[in-house]
Formats: structure tokens, sequence, C-alpha cells
């Protein structure tokens, strides 16, 4: 029987979700809705009778105090209502946990055919409103058609008896699972295979598959299994394992690199180790710091004597460009598996975001699959939802704009976590698997989730067809599962664990059966959400919230115990062995039996051409801007650009304190508002140590010269962490590439070369950045094809990248978190120092990019010269003789003075007069210099009466007196080169300016 | 000397545990993280504490109202032993998401003694949204709440998309009276906010952060005391710090006014139990 259960606020109550509709509804579209409320729909299909119903309407799903609900659909008058539901295998978070509920409530079981859905529906009223209104705000704002469903009924065709005739969203798959043999006569024929069956093989890969399969010991060995030609899952294997997502192809491939301009001609033999794997390893042999590196989940640093830290980065940015809400819970929830799969499992401590989106006022002819506006506001609540339900503070979070991101949005996603060093008396950064252990999968279900991505979305559906490629994270389930694994390390029950991400259990028990060098996997035992599914998918399925563990035999019933206490799914599937075999069984039937050692067989590298012209070679000049005559308005403008001003609204969303460890918090100042150079936790609350985190995005620079883009990135997150009170001698790297496509094609990609060049450029910067300021690279991801094909007006399409962007994570530990610095002046009277040269450079600056010029003097670092002023620095903080500090980045001093002045709440009198200064690379007038964004800079205030020993400390170093902190007005005033007065504006203007933009969306 | 056991409740969503433990511990209790499923099975019993938390994060995901399932769930199952429990004069918290489940269990306000009827609701923010942001709160400095002894200001964030109080005009009228309403979001100087966001963050009628029982031992409020443990928690400890320096003091190192609160149950215990 279907029963549907409506609950809805009591009319007298605020609507808070219903407002928010009518709010964006006027401000996204222009409709005008006079009066909205939402009612939340329960849709179950059970045996429960009338009595039970009731039960479970009213003790589960009523607030007797704020809610009204119903079996028979509520009358709430509307003019128009809009239902939106799940379409079906579409996660569905609140249907699962009211199955939970009703559970333990009634003590009832969920049988076979049996489910529970949940959906909503808004009623609207307006007189204006009319049908395509109404349309236009289901499908743009209220759904998503690639997971949810909507049906628009005016007040005439409403059945006050029927409502929304909601059916359950299931999945229903006829279909007997099979595997299939396939024929690989000729290469030209598995190619064929690969494009029919979307195994996006490389072509050069074919011949080595094929000679394998072919070989006649091969052949042999496979006979004895009853295995003949590749099956479909032996194949699906080989591509999950040789795709460029879990193999980095682009970073082990050999370029032919081409200065134009000189005609050199260099060949990189793999930018993977050559950039990052040397000097990583270089340095973990000099600092002992560096515990595990470049193998696992994530990198491993030493906390303390007891603890590690872990830290890992990715991106999650296709998905997202299809299901923005889908995506980024999928992206955060998913990244956080990596630290509780890394060594014996860590738990999470702290996790950080970064968004690079299109403009998102954008009104032009492009139609990107998402609108910038609506894809913000989804990612926004994703990793709202994801970071906060997984009890996880996000402490950290950048948002940029830029019209290429338009192409493909990024969502970069991070995450820490923290371990003991030591588990049952062993280095807990240590895992194997053995011959005899179990293969135990944990967590979720299986599904058709994530199958061979964003392909399957050009598929037509049906009623019952599962929307499997984009997924909604369930951070609940999770949360359970990393509750009990994290007992389980504790009892030493894992020997081995890792999390299913991309490529499922292909890519985890193939992986981790390396180590014990062979496996058998019973695919028939894996829990599946619903039947039908061919061995194939089971394998490959990223169905999430899943971890992989080897359990010992003997341990098998504590861990299976402690899993029935959590509620939290387990279910032994296979058998690590040393046959050197990965041998897949579906019952009694062999469906794979390959070598563990088959991916060494010789698979050729990837090549790319790549060609570099200098920006000079490419025709790029400094622009012609004569020196502004007024600069009042003129900073006020950039405070009022979106890359500038304030994203408070964005932040607040978030936990940023769960866990109690906060100690610098992401928005700092005396109203709390304005963003910190970086975050301070303490993960042991017991300890007075803390853990600094910062991130960099300067991808502007690109546009000039990737490689300055690298130096600027980092040397900009390091500055971060020692303006907070970060240790120069502990720096972890974490790096996060994404790149528009390098394979070059004359008609699809004819910059392909270009961007090749700019991909080697940033991994030397890379290499040279790291090695000079002490580095080594945690942990890194790169995503290679952020472009996306827009439909224009006239049904072309329009091919346009996103930036070449690279996210710089920068990890220390501070000794004593009480010796911390936050950025805001603190007391009338203190001195402002800057620290480090500005000189000419304005390339791809905020200014010039608000006057949409780009020019060509891109900052420089000065890696030696920094590095001295940093240390400098680090021993002034320490010392406690700075009472605020902040790094220079984004928009120049005017803009940092600017954030300066409303962190502080206090005027500041600065005279550019006194700025050090390098006039190298150009002319310096007052303009240059307010809006210069060279690198290696900071702003410092100091008590007065620490004037000459903080003067001692930073002796012969770019550090100069600029200006004080004062109470006598609270302005900006700032003095230029011949002392003039060239810039006056009062707190109240430049907080007017820094919030106008974003300043009313919470 | 005996000591005093807190329980702190984990498991299904929960999250804040680990500092509450750690809060609990500071304030000289012994703490122990017991899963919901331990206590209903029996392995652990609720009689061998003195202190119950319910502490923050999102049970069952507060897919269905946040509190509700983790409501009923200890309802239908350990619901006697709960009453006992308060029965015997024990102390029960619920911080955020367990205020939030104390109001659906009925616990709270718990007028009359009757500790099953629900007459609060929290519900969603007027803002809209979740939303992380220290708050100013006003004691009442006439309220029976144990926990609260010789308070007057203080500052705690608050990280919640639902928390809201809301109840009937006579149902807020009576905790008023009744001295339930121990805390209330005001400005700095301690004035209540009068519904002015974001100095109340969510719209709470009359300024209601938290509310006890006529016994002042059952508490439940929205911020988080426990995330107040350590001086640099603070958002404003580093301007703090720097202007006691010029005056030749330091940042008092010594309890912070979160660890205050949970001292102030536990030494209740100590008087009420231990003499």
């Amino acid at each position: 029987m279907i029963s549907c259960i409506e609950i809805a606020l009591k009319q007298e109550l605020k609507d808070a979700e219903a407002s928010s509709l009518i709010k964006k509804a006027r401000s996204y579209f222009g409709i005008k809705i006079q009066s909205a409320r939402c009612i939340h729909i329960v849709t179950i299909e059970s045996d429960l009778d009338g009595h039970q119903l009731e039960k479970v309407k009213d003790d589960i799903f009523t607030n007797p105090v704020s809610q009204v609900s119903s079996l028979t659909p509520l009358d709430i008058d509307f003019h128009w209502c809009i239902w939106v539901g799940f379409r079906p295998g579409v996660k569905d978070n609140p249907g699962a946990t009211a199955m939970e509920a009703i559970k333990d409530h009634l003590g009832k079981s969920f049988g076979p055919g049996e489910g529970i859905y949940t959906s909503k529906r808004y009623c609207l009223k307006g007189d204006t409103l009319v049908r395509g209104d109404v349309e236009k705000l289901a499908s743009e704002l209220l759904s998503n058609s690639i997971i949810q469903q909507f049906k628009v009924f005016s007040q005439g065709e409403w059945d006050k008896t029927i409502g929304a005739d909601v059916k359950p969203a299931k999945v229903v798959l006829d279909h007997t699972p099979c595997f299939e043999v396939v024929s690989i006569d000729s290469d030209a024929q598995l190619a064929e295979i690969s494009d029919q069956r979307n195994l996006a093989l490389n072509p050069r890969d074919i011949p080595v598959i094929r000679a394998y399969f072919l070989d006649p010991t091969v052949l042999a060995s496979r006979k004895t299994m009853g295995l003949s030609q590749p099956t479909d899952i032996e194949l699906e294997y080989i591509s999950q394992a040789r795709s460029d997502h879990c193999n980095h192809n682009t970073f082990r491939g050999i370029f032919r690199y081409t200065d134009a301009d000189t005609g050199q001609e260099i060949v990189e033999n793999s930018l993977f180790k050559t950039y990052i794997q040397e000097p990583t390893l270089k340095l973990k042999s000099e600092k002992d710091w560096v515990v595990s590196v470049l193998w696992d989940n994530a990198g491993v640093g030493r906390f303390d004597g007891d603890t590690n830290y872990v830290v890992t980065g990715e991106t999650h940015n296709s998905p997202s460009n299809m299901e923005a809400y889908g995506g980024a819970i999928t992206g955060i929830v998913g990244v956080y598996r990596d630290p509780m799969g890394t060594g014996l499992g860590s738990k999470l401590f702290m996790g950080s975001f970064g968004y690079c989106v299109g403009d998102i006022n954008y009104n032009g002819p492009l139609r990107p699959p998402l609108h910038p506006r609506r894809l913000l506001d989804g990612v926004i609540e994703g990793v709202k939802d994801g970071g906060n339900k997984s009890g996880v503070p996000t402490t950290f979070g950048q948002t940029l704009f830029h019209p290429g991101y338009m192409g493909k949005s990024l969502v970069f996603v991070t995450a820490l976590g923290i371990m003991p060093s030591q588990v049952k008396g062993r280095p807990s950064h240590e895992k194997k698997t053995s011959p005899g252990e179990l293969i135990v999968m944990s967590g979720g279900r299986v599904g058709k989730d994530g199958i061979h991505g964003v392909t399957a979305s050009s598929e037509s559906y049906s009623e019952h067809t599962p929307a499997g490629h984009v997924q909604i994270g369930d951070p609940y389930t999770q949360k359970k599962m990393q509750d009990f694994l994290l007992i389980c390390r504790d009892e030493g029950l894992i020997p081995f664990i890792t999390d299913n991400g991309g490529g499922g259990l292909s890519s985890s028990i193939g992986e981790s059966a390396m180590i014990s060098n062979g496996c058998v996997v019973w695919l028939d035992k894996v829990p599946l959400k619903y039947e039908g599914l061919d061995m194939w998918e089971i394998w490959i399925s990223e169905s999430q919230e899943r971890m992989t563990i080897a359990v010992k035999p003997e341990h098998l019933d504590r861990f299976m115990a402690l899993s029935a206490e959590h509620e939290v799914e387990s279910t032994v599937i296979g058998e690590y062995t040393d046959t050197g075999k990965l041998h897949i069984k579906y019952k009694e039937e062999t469906c794979a039996y390959v070598d563990m050692d088959l991916l060494d067989k010789g698979f050729p590298s990837w090549e790319f051409d790549a060609i570099w012209r200098s920006p000079e070679t490419r025709g790029l000049t400094e622009p012609v801007i004569g020196s502004p005559a007024n600069f009042n308005p003129l900073v006020l403008k950039l405070l009022e650009r979106p890359n500038i001003s304030s994203k408070e609204w964005i932040m607040r969303q978030y936990d940023h304190e769960v866990q109690g460890g906060s100690v610098i918090k992401p928005l700092v100042g005396v109203k709390h508002n304005i963003p910190s150079d970086a975050s301070v936790t303490r993960p042991v609350l017991t300890s007075q140590k803390g853990l600094a985190f910062s991130q960099s995005l300067l991808p502007w620079y690109s546009q000039i010269d990737a490689f300055h883009m690298m130096t600027c990135t980092i040397d900009e997150a390091v500055r971060r962490l020692i303006a907070v009170g970060g240790n120069f001698n502990h720096i972890g790297g974490l790096d996060n590439f994404c790149w528009p496509n390098i394979g070059f094609d004359p008609k699809k990609n004819p910059d392909g070369k270009f961007k090749a060049a700019q991909l080697v450029r940033a991994c030397r910067a890379l290499k040279y950045a790291c090695e000079t300021y002490e580095i080594p690279l945690l942990s890194g991801k790169d995503s290679m094809y952020v472009d996306g094909h827009l439909e224009g007006d006239c049904g072309e399409r329009m091919k346009v990248s996103a930036l070449e962007t690279v996210q710089f994570s920068a990890t220390s530990v501070i000794e004593d978190v009480s010796k911390c610095v936050s950025m805001d002046p603190k007391v009338a009277g203190d001195l402002v120092y800057v620290l480090g040269t500005t000189a000419n450079e304005l390339g791809a600056s905020e200014y010039y990019e608000s006057f949409h010029k780009i020019g060509l003097n891109v900052p420089h670092v000065d890696f030696e010269k920094n590095k001295v002023v940093y240390r400098a620095l680090q021993r002034t903080i320490e010392n406690e003789l700075v009472a605020s500090c902040h790094a220079v980045a984004r928009g120049g001093l005017a803009v940092h003075l600017s954030y300066m002045t409303l962190a502080g709440g206090m005027g500041l009198d600065i005279h550019l007069s006194d700025l050090p200064m390098d006039r190298r690379r150009g002319e310096l007038l007052n303009d240059t210099l307010l809006f210069s964004e060279s690198a290696g800079r900071f702003i410092v205030t100091i008590a007065p009466e620490n004037k000459g020993v903080f003067e001692k400390w930073v002796k012969g170093m770019a550090a100069n007196c600029v200006g004080s902190v004062t109470q006598d007005h609270d302005h900006l005033k700032i003095f230029g080169l011949d002392r003039e007065a060239v810039l006056d504006l009062s707190m109240t203007e430049l907080d007017h300016a820094f919030n106008k933009t974003f300043g009313d969306m919470i | 000397m005996k000591k005093v056991n807190a329980l702190i409740l984990t498991g299904f969503g929960l999250n804040c545990d680990t500092e509450t433990a750690h809060a609990f511990e500071l304030a000289g209790a012994t703490s122990h993280r017991v899963h919901i499923n331990a206590l209903i099975s029996g392995k652990v019993a609720l009689e061998d504490f003195h202190i119950l938390a319910l502490g923050g994060g999102f049970s069952w995901g507060d897919d269905h109202g946040a509190g509700v399932i983790e409501a009923l769930k200890l309802k239908n199952h350990i619901g006697r032993a709960l009453l006992t429990f308060v029965d015997q004069g024990k102390l029960i918290i619920g911080i955020c998401n367990g205020f939030q489940a104390l109001v659906n269990l009925g616990l709270l306000p718990g007028l009359d003694r009757d500790y099953t009827r629900r007459s609060v609701s929290i519900t969603f923010n007027d803002c809209g949204n979740f939303r992380d942001q220290w708050v100013h709160l006003a004691a009442n400095t006439q309220s029976p709440c144990v926990f609260t002894k010789n308070m007057e200001t203080v500052d705690y964030p608050i990280r919640h998309g639902e928390g809201k109080v809301i109840a009937d005009p006579q149902i807020i009228d009576t905790l008023l009276a009744g001295n339930q309403v121990v805390f209330q979001y005001a400005d700095a100087a301690g004035v209540p906010a009068k519904g002015a966001f974001p100095l109340n963050p969510n719209g709470s009628l009359e300024d209601i952060a938290g509310i006890c029982d006529p016994t002042g031992k059952i508490f439940g409020l929205m911020p988080h005391p426990e995330a107040y443990t350590h001086v640099t928690n603070h958002p404003d400890w580093t301007r703090r710090a720097q202007v006691l320096k010029r005056a030749g003091k330091s940042l008092d190192q010594e309890m912070t006014i979160g660890v205050k609160l949970f001292k102030n149950g536990v030494d209740h215990i100590k008087d009420a139990f231990f003499k």
C-alpha cells in the first residue's frame, strides 16, 4: 500500500524555506510571489495499517508545537503548486532515516518492495504568476532534472483528495545479472568495444591489453578457470586502473617542451617524478617531521611525539557542474574518507573549501548546465550539509570569480585528520594486507551510482531508470562508520583500510591486493541497494560511504559486533591471497582471473607536445593608464569587486569550531567579518600545540605565465601561515592542479600545446619553490579537463576554458597557540610596518582587471630574499613583539590596508613614501604602490616600545615603519610619495563598500 | 574522594562528544563517551552516572526535525530509566541537538513536573540558514538552573540551523515567570537583544537561548559552552591578550566561562550526593 504523510509548519509560524524561495524568485528571475508555504511529503510503500500510519505520523513526523500533518493532502490555499521529488535511485537521505525511525518505533522490518521516499511541494500565491514563471521556478530553482522530477498544478488542476499523487521513486531493474566475454580479434575490434562500452581505453594501451590476453601462458592459466577471451569485468578493471583519474597519466607522461623564443627543446619524462616525487623524497630525508608521503590516500606529518596529522585535498568539478548540491556534498564527504583510509585510519579534525565560479550576475548568451549563481548556491549548500553533518569544522575557504570558470567551475575540498602515531605498539601510518585476511566492505550499499560518470546523462529516462551518474553524499551514514572504525583501529582490528572512491571496489581491492599479491572476491556477497546489477557494475560502482578493510579471521567476530552496535553494515566479500591473481567470482562462477602484475606489462606513457611562447612574444604589454586623480572612489570600487568583497555569508553557514579546537577563526577582527590569513586549530585538546592551515589561489597570473602563478601562489600560502604564527621550518604543501585540456588537436584544442607548456612551467616553479622554502608535498591531485562547451544563442557551441589553476594548501605546527597572531590592529599608537619590497608588478592584478586589462608585469618571487624575512618575522612573533600581522595579497596594499582598518576598528595613517621599494621592474607612482601585487609582503603592527628590538630583528631587510594606528579618527588615511594626501576613507565608507556586493546574503 | 561520573552520548550522527567530555574532565568529572545503543542494550547502565549530557550534532541527520528521532529512540528504549534518573535529582544537560532532543522528549520544560509533554519547539532560524556565530548571553540570576550559578553575562558560539525557540504565549509566560528562561541572547552589556538580528541569531521568542525545568536540574541550551574550554577559543582573545599585555597583565589562563558551566553542575553533584 502506498500512503503519503503531508507535514507543514503551522500557518501562524514563519516558513523560512518558503521565504528564501520568495526572495530568490524575485532577485534571480524578477518573479513576484506574494506568499508561499512548503509542505514535506513522506511516501510510505509498506503493509502498515491505518493505526500504525497514524502513530508514525504523530510520533515521528509531526511536532505538536510547530507542525500540522495529515494522511490526506493538507488543505493549504495556492494559486500554483509545485511538487518536487527525487528520480529513482537518487540517494534519499531523509527517506533512509525515516525508515530507521519507523523500524525502531514500530519494531517493524521492511521487506523487498517496501520503502520510504521523501518529496516536497510548494504552495505559491501571487496574482500575477503564470505557468511559465512557475515552471521556471520549478526547473531552475527548485529542482534539477538530473536528480529530480517536478509537477506543476494550477488551482484548477488540483484534486484535493489525491493531491500531488506521489509514487514511490523506486528502482526496478528487470535484469538477471551476468557477465560477457569480449572478442579481441583485432585492435580495431577492441577499440570499437571500448567506444561502445565507454571504457575510454587509450588507443596505445589496446595492443598491450590484447597481447596479454593472447599470451599462451595466460590463456592456459585462464583455461583452468573456464575463461578464454577477456570478460567485460576484466576490461572494466583495466580501464579504471589505466584512467587518468587513477593513474595520473598526464603527470607521468612525456612532454616535448619547446621554447619557441629560443628554439630550445627539452624532453620531460615525468612531471610527477621530476618535480613532485624527487624534491619531496629529498626533503623527507632531511626533515624528520615528514612521516609518510606519496603512496597512501593522504600524506602524514608529525604533530607531536604521540600524534601525527594527515592531509589531502581534491576537486569534484564535473559532478558539481551537473548537480551542484549533489556534486559538492559528495565531494566533501568523499575527501573525508581519505584521511579515514590513511594508515590505519585517522580522525577528521578540519576541512576547507575553494570555489572558482563564473560571474554570478552573468546575463550573456551562453548557457552553462547550471547558471553560476545557482551553481554557487548549490555548492555552498552541499559543502554545508556534508561538512557540518560530518562533525568536522570547516575552518578555511575561498571563493573566486572569473568568466573562464563558467566553462567548468572548480570545487576544491580539503581534509585533515589526526591519529596516534602508534596503535597497539605499531606505527599507525603503515598498513598492509596479508594472505588469509578477509576483505570486508563497510558502510553504504552498492547501486548503479557513478558508473562511467557523466556519459550516462545522455541516456533517456524511464520512470524507474536509476539516475546513477550524479550522487548525493550521505554524511550521516559516513559519520556512523567513522565512529565505528576509530574504535576498531584502537582495538587493533585493522591491518589495512582504504576508501572506495573513484573506481569503487575495482580500485580499492585491486590496489590493496597488490600488497598481499592476490585476492579472491565473491561479488554475490556485496550488499546491493536493489537487485539486477551486472558483475562489472558491482565491481566498479562508485556508490559512496564505503570503506574496504582487511580483517584477520580471528578478529572478525569482534569487528562485526562493533559494527552491529554502531548500526553500520559490514560484509565479508572476499579474501586476500598470495596467488598472484586477481580472482573474481560470482557464486561458483569465475568472472575475472588476471595477474596482479598485469598493470606493469609495459603500458605506454602518454605523450604531449608543449610549446612555450613568452608573454612578450605573445604580444602582451603593460596598459597605458595615467595616475588616477581621485583614489577614494577607486579603492571603494575595488572593495566592491566580487573577488575582494566580503564573503562572510558563505563562511557563516559552516560550523568552523566543532570539536572545540578553534584558535584563529576564518573570520576575524572587531566585527568578526574579515577573512583571516589562515586558520589555527588545536586537534589535541589537552595540548597547547596548534595546526595552522592556509590556502592560496592566484589563477589570474596564468594569463601571463603559469610559472609565476605557481610561485606567487606558494609564496602567498606560506606568508599566510607565517602571519598567524606558523613555523617556517615545518611547512607541508598540498598541490591541487586544475588544468584545461593540454592534448593538442588542430580543431578541438588548437592551443593545447601552449597549455601543456604552461603545465610544465608550473611544475618547474613548484619544484623550485618547494626546494627553496623546504616544503615537502604531503599530498596532491590533478584534474585535467576543466573546459566546457557552452551553447550560445544560435545553437553554436563555444569552448570556454578555465584558467590554469593551482590551489596550494599549506600546513604548519605551532608550538604554543597562545603566541598566535591575528591580523587586526589592536592598540592605538602602535606602529605600522611593511615588510618586503613593492615593485611595479601590476600584471594580471585586480587593479588592471577592473579596467579589463591584463598587462605584462606579473609579480616575481624572490624566494632567497623572502625566506630571510619570514624567518625573522617568525622570531619576532615567537618573542611576542608583534601585535598584528597580515600577508598582502590580491588587490595590493590599498585593499589590504582597508581590510586591516576594518579588522581593527581603528584609523590608520600610512605614508607610501616610506615603503620599501624596488624600481627595477619599472617606475613607481602612488597608484603602482597602492595596487601592485608584489609577493613577499606583510603589514605588521607593533607596540612603540618594541620598535628597537623589532628593528634589530629585521635589520638589513626590506622592513620600514610606514605609519601608525590611531584613535584620533577612524579613517584609512594614505599619504603619497610627496607626502600629499592621496586617500581618506572612513570606516563607514570602507565597511559599506566591502559589504555592498554580498552583504545582504545569508 | 568519589568521582562525579558524566555520561556523554555518542553515535547516530552526534558529534560534540569529544569536547564535551573534555569540558567535563576540566570541570573535575570523569567523562564516559557512551554509544546510545550501549545504553539501550544494557551494556552500560544509566544509573551508574550522575550527569547525562546530550550533546550537539546531527542525530539521524536531523532529517525529520532536529533531535526528533533521538528523542523517540531514547523514550522508546530507556524512557523509564531517564525518568528515574530525574527523580533521583541527577543532572541532564542538552546542548544544541541535545536541547532539541530534550524538548522533543518532554524533559523540558517539565512544567508541573510533567516530563513527557512536548510544549516547546525549536524550529528553523528566521534567517533561513545554518549559522556559526559567537553570541552574548545574559544569564538569569534568579533561575534555579544549577549550571549557571554565579553567571551574569557569557559568550558562547551558536552553530545551528534550527535554534528558534517557540511555544504558545502562556507557556512562554510561565517559563519567564518561573525563571526557567536561563539564557537570553543579548548585547555585549547583557541587555536582551529584543529579537534584533544578529544579536538574536535565530529569532527565538523572548531571545530565549536556554531553559531549565522547574528544579533547575535539567538544562537545555542552543549555544555551545563546550566550545569555550580554552582561552584561545574566544574570537577576541588575541585582542584581549594584547591589551592586557600593555597593562602589564596577561590573559587569564584559568577556567573559561565554558568550563565554569560544567563545573557548576559537577559541584552541585558533589554537594548533593557526596556530603
